[in-house]
């Protein structure tokens, strides 16, 4: 599902975020990617969804190669994969329904059908009620389940989560990492990019630590160990 | 068709959810249209005024006394037939000779050097108006005919040749002035149009940026900026052409009798519209868009 085989990526003039890193996640997997500020974690998801490209190595994600794939190619990439990002990155100017129906607009889906899935995922993060709301009328946490919904409404089969309760207090953190654990348990691989010690430690699942742009260990029900 | 439908569903949402940007975007359009117009306006009292200046300048061939009306007949016809001229009449010996009367009325020794000369000492003039100063030139050549170049007895051209030629130049460096001034305006509002739209595109740019994120084409990204850009231009011109139409209807009596010409402000702004502004818009959407595809490449590399 995910091979990353002797990737470095390195940022002119010569910094590198990650060295050498090889890894393997099985389908279905929740693994949490740990390791402190700096440590190229973030690098990691951003080659994951094709934001960044290795300088070297090999990173296959869903049979695509990203180390080779073409500009026009990475929508269609991004529409298999769901990603949550730590501030949300929602459209402000559009509903929290619009926020989650606009990646099925752009594939050209039909109005009826969209109006169907963005109700069925919004009742699925508990938003069904928010559907009309802008972004900036809801909280933190809420605005991180339409992130949540909004990466769902392709059914991907991978989620990659970077940071997604960076910004939120205990209750809210809790509750989106309950509601990972669920997309999990319906068979989403979920790569959840983190340095919070109490999630990791709670999920009890596989942990990969980064240090220094290296992985440092790979342990199935791992606990966070920096 | 769906998606043609949501492009544009979504470029009015784009304008409306950010009304006071669309306004600001909009009112900088509507002073470029505005500012454009106004350089038309200068253009066509440049012309005016040259026009109205050249139209005064003529010249004149008298023939020489006992000249037959038939010969006359036939070299304004030959002189009409050419594409320099504009204008030909024929004076009559009588009316030449009522018109210095009335001309040295209140001159009794002129007037007295009449009876000393005994009968109509006035021939036939052709009095010649060319549809262009540079034209005086080629018209004073075909004067020189051999089938009347021995009739014609004076061309009164070379009194005022100098001052033609000073005319002709001004009215050159007026008209040339007139395009720099022009082509300089007309730079200013690309500018202003390229970074009016560079500016609310770049209030968009975490937007772009998502949207790429979300798995979102460059097209399906594009495109309703592409609209707005045209929804923008249109109202512009159609609240640019509100201030114009009126204010020229107005101004025109007074554009008309101060250059002496025939109604041509309104004629412009009002019979025609349809080109006048259809071609602003065509010059303007093209720049929005452009700058609008332009200032759009950089966000969408994601």
């Amino acid at each position: 599902m995910i091979r990353l085989k002797n990737v470095s990526k390195i940022y002119p003039p010569n910094l590198a975020a990650l060295q050498n890193v090889s890894l393997h996640i099985k389908p279905g997997e929740l693994v949490s990617i740990v390791g402190q500020s700096g440590t190229g974690k973030t690098t990691l998801a951003k080659l994951l969804f094709a934001e960044e490209q290795p300088t070297q190595g090999e990173v296959i994600i869903g049979g695509w190669d990203i180390s080779k794939i073409k500009a026009t190619e990475v929508p269609y990439l991004r529409r298999q994969l769901g990603v949550v990002f730590q501030d949300y990155k929602l459209l402000p100017q559009k509903t929290v329904f619009e926020n989650v129906a606009f990646a099925l607009e752009s594939v050209g889906i039909n109005g009826r059908r969209i109006k169907e899935n963005v109700s069925q995922v919004l009742k699925i993060v508990n938003l069904a009620d928010c559907a009309h709301r802008y972004p900036r009328q809801l909280s933190g946490g809420e605005q991180q389940r339409v992130a949540i919904a909004r990466s769902l409404i392709h059914k991907p089969k991978i989620i990659v989560a970077d940071e997604p309760t960076g910004n939120l207090d205990t209750i809210n953190t809790h509750e989106i990492v309950n509601l990972l654990k669920k997309i999990n348990e319906f068979g989403t691989t979920v790569v959840l990019v983190t340095h919070n010690r109490d999630i990791v430690n709670h999920l009890r699942r596989r942990v990969i630590t980064l240090s220094d742009g290296q992985i440092i260990s790979d342990e199935e029900e791992g606990r966070y160990r920096l | 068709m769906i998606t043609l439908f949501r492009i544009i569903k979504s470029a009015f949402q784009h304008f409306f959810r950010n009304i006071w940007l669309s306004l600001t975007t909009v009112s900088v359009l509507v002073l470029t249209f505005l500012i454009l117009d106004i350089l038309l306006v200068l253009n066509l009292a440049t012309n005016a005024a040259i026009s109205n200046v050249e139209s005064r300048v003529d010249i004149s061939a008298s023939f020489k006394v006992g000249t037959v009306t038939e010969d006359v007949q036939s070299a304004a016809a030959y002189l009409r037939s050419l594409v320099e001229v504009k204008e030909v009449s024929i004076v009559t010996p009588d009316e030449a000779l009522e018109s210095f009367k009335t001309k040295h009325a209140d001159n009794p020794t002129i007037l007295a050097s009449l009876d000393e000369v005994g009968g109509n000492p006035f021939g036939y003039q052709l009095v010649i108006q060319a549809n262009s100063v540079d034209n005086y030139p080629t018209i004073l050549e075909a004067l020189d005919h051999p089938s009347f170049r021995d009739k014609i007895e004076e061309k009164d051209f070379s009194d005022h040749e100098l001052l033609l030629n000073r005319l002709s130049e001004i009215s050159y460096k007026a008209r040339l002035f007139g395009s720099i001034i022009f082509g300089i305006f007309l730079l200013i509002a690309v500018i202003i149009i390229l970074n009016t739209v560079r500016v609310a595109t770049f209030v968009h740019r975490e937007e772009i940026a998502i949207m790429r994120l979300v798995g979102a084409t460059g097209w399906f990204i594009r495109a309703p900026y592409l609209v707005e850009a045209i929804i923008f231009t249109l109202l512009a011109l159609i609240i640019s052409a509100a201030i114009i139409i009126p204010v020229s209807i107005a101004l025109d009596p007074l554009f008309a009798s101060y250059f002496e010409t025939p109604a041509q402000l309104k004629n412009l702004f009002v019979y025609q519209s349809p080109i006048v502004f259809g071609l602003e818009f065509a010059a303007m959407a093209t720049v929005c868009l452009v700058s609008t595809a332009v200032a759009m490449r950089k966000y969408l590399r994601v």
